[in-house]
């Protein structure tokens, strides 16, 4: 019996990440497919390998906050005349209908094309069965708080950081006399920059639930590999920039510029990659923090997150994201490639690397966030610094709005489903739960 | 489907480029007006003013793809009533390039021989202004590139600065010829000095609008 309730929310997780695959990944390879850096079919190879690296290694911490963060499990204890058993029945049954009505949602609001993101359904889904199931009080409104913020903070930052990396990369090299040679003098440091912001997140902190407790790598020791890291990517990009570009300065400056741009081809690949990474670390956790909290419930008996997410669980998030992406994503990859013309490489690399960092650190803070919504926000930044022509400002309105009806939608989804389903599984769960 | 393909449009750099190289055409064509004009050769003119006809309404057909990318809703790296008024002026030149080109056709006028060298030197100091436009106009898809600011703006400024003294040259040497063309008075009849007038004019409202569109140009780069 327990394998079959597992087994249900493992499919509903998947399902989860299926769309999460079909509909974000795209957006994640954006400018390296739109800057035509890439073909889509790499491109969703790539991407198909990043998502899953990323969901992986980095996916622990986010998933925490989505089974643990928002609705606190011990708040359901202390419902009155409540046994251990019922509580976790409670929890099980909440928990799969997050995911259920997030799922729901997310196609109801594709059919109307609201651009509604996973994460804000998920975090809205789950809040809602915390308080149908167990009150008011059992969500942790600290920690809600911090995520509702962390989505107004993260396309801002995105927004922010873009505006500088591109007004860098606009005054220190395309703007310059003669741009090939200020590129290569100062190329190496955006790659020196992306390095260390993928090496760090992955690293620091990380990896535990992977290899296991690795003694050596305390918080000092990463950030000394981040540098080295980063220091043998300075070194490489330099030498290879001066391989392409050494005694092209001589050329028109139209001329340079174009191969300023094709240089920085590679560079928006690995940084469209670091996009993609990111995302499968934040988002993984929208398709399987509930199935976490149900498996370690089921399995324990209680409702107590004390013990670690299986390390399964994010395997099986990181390959729904890839099956969405090559039954389904491959097919949205095409009309972005096909839409976002306008994009050059140096501005994807600027979107790219102020997204990969903002999703990276809100990740690290086990904030879930939209990447989709940061990487709009880094280029409307770079729109700002006069780097794109003809960005539609609607867009933003159009995401804006579409926040303040996810998360109520998305929550009294799951308050009915939560209703209907312990009318029905109630007993059935309350006896699986009895070890 | 994709909220990131919906926040692109498309940039209007690539077609303001060809409206600027469109309208050049129309004005490349003043000086063969001008020939055709001086060796009476009628019938060519008109083969010309039908060709300037047609440059202009084609110039017409980009300026109206250029307005549909520029809709209220969507975010410029420059200034977008700089960008349009330095459409508009752009389409004047073409406009007047064809006012010109009808001028020339409507009354076979003759040209006194003692003006002709003075007008070709309008025209060409006409096309020089247009000229030093055209330059600094059909960079305007590297200065987006290069957002505009840098080397690449410091150039086009630099270019841009010659036009109002160009267009002073121009100014000055229309007038010197109104002023032999009132000279002829009791030789040529009236109504072939009002043509001539009108020539001038024409000739100088293209350089003016040339000269006004370059300032547009420096607005985009210097706000």
């Amino acid at each position: 019996m327990e394998s079959i309730v597992i087994g249900v929310t493992a499919l509903l997780g998947l399902y989860m990440a299926w769309n999460i695959g079909a509909n974000d990944v795209a957006n994640s390879m954006a400018d390296a497919v739109g800057s035509r850096a890439l073909s889509v079919k790499n491109a969703v190879i790539l991407a198909g390998i990043c998502e899953f690296a990323g969901a992986v290694l980095v996916g622990a911490p986010v998933t925490d906050t989505v089974r643990k963060g928002i609705v606190s499990p011990d708040s359901f204890l202390s419902i009155p005349g409540i046994t251990p058993e019922q509580a976790a029945a409670l929890f099980v049954i909440g928990m799969t209908s997050a995911l259920l009505s997030a799922a729901i949602w997310l196609n109801i609001s594709s059919f109307m094309g609201l651009p509604v993101s996973t994460t804000h359904s998920i975090v809205g889904a789950v809040a809602g069965f915390g308080i149908a199931a167990a009150g008011w009080h059992s969500v942790q409104w600290g920690k809600m708080t911090q995520i509702v913020l962390s989505w107004f903070v993260s396309p801002v930052a995105g927004g922010i950081m873009a505006f500088w990396v591109f007004r860098f990369i606009s005054r220190a090299i395309l703007g310059q006399d003669r741009p090939t040679k200020a590129a290569i003098k100062y190329a190496p440091y955006l790659v020196a920059a992306v390095t260390a912001s993928v090496v760090l997140a992955t690293i620091y902190k990380g990896l535990k639930h992977v290899i296991g407790h690795i003694t050596w790598l305390t918080p000092q020791m990463s950030i000394y590999i981040t540098i080295l890291l980063s220091t043998v990517a300075w070194f490489i990009s330099r030498w290879w920039l001066g391989i392409r570009l050494k005694g092209k300065e001589k050329l028109p400056v139209a001329q340079q510029l174009d191969l300023v741009e094709q240089v920085f081809v590679p560079l928006v690949i690995i940084t469209s990659c670091s996009v993609a990474f990111a995302h499968g670390a934040n988002d993984v956790a929208n398709s399987v923090g509930p199935l976490a909290a149900v498996v370690r419930v089921l399995q324990t008996g209680h409702v107590a997150q004390k013990v670690g997410i299986p390390f399964w669980v994010l395997v099986l998030g990181g390959s729904g994201i890839v099956l969405g992406l090559a039954t389904f994503g491959y097919r949205v990859m095409q009309t972005v490639g096909t839409k976002i013309t306008e994009i050059t490489p140096s501005r994807g690399v600027a979107a790219d690397l102020a997204a990969t960092t903002t999703v990276l650190i809100c990740t690290r803070l086990k904030l879930p966030i939209s990447t989709t919504h940061t990487l709009v926000g880094a280029i409307l930044g770079i729109g700002l610094a006069r780097g794109l022509a003809g960005i539609n400002r609607d867009v933003a309105k159009r995401i804006f709005g579409a926040w303040f009806v996810t998360v109520p939608a998305a929550a009294i989804l799951c308050v009915l489903l939560f209703l209907v389903g312990k009318i029905y599984f109630w007993d059935v769960l309350t006896r699986v739960c009895t070890k | 489907m994709s909220i990131i393909s919906e926040l692109f449009g498309k940039s209007p750099f690539g077609a303001l480029v060809e409206h600027t190289k469109k309208v050049h055409e129309c004005v490349e064509m003043i000086k063969p007006l001008m020939e055709a004009l001086s060796h009476e050769n009628y019938i060519l003119l008109r083969e010309l003013h039908n060709k300037v006809s047609k440059l202009e309404y084609e110039a017409d057909k980009i300026k109206h793809e250029v307005r549909g990318l520029l809709s209220r809703r969507v975010f410029m790296p420059v200034d977008k009533i700089d960008l349009e008024n330095f459409l508009r002026c752009q389409d004047k030149i073409a406009d007047y390039t064809e006012d010109f080109s009808v001028i020339l056709t409507i009354r076979n006028t003759k040209i006194h021989p003692s003006l002709i060298d003075k007008f070709f030197k309008l025209v060409d100091q006409v096309f020089q202004v247009t000229g030093t436009l055209l330059t600094a106009a059909v960079e305007l898809q590297n200065l987006a590139e290069v957002s505009f600011s840098g080397a690449e703006s410091r150039r086009v400024l630099k270019w841009l600065d010659g036009l109002g003294e160009e267009e002073w040259k121009a100014d000055r040497i229309a007038r010197d010829l109104s002023r032999d063309i009132y000279k002829l008075e009791n030789e040529v009849d009236t109504m072939t000095i009002i043509f001539y007038e009108k020539m001038i004019l024409t000739l100088g409202q293209v350089a003016n609008e040339a000269e006004n569109a370059g300032d547009m140009l420096r607005n985009m780069l210097i706000r």
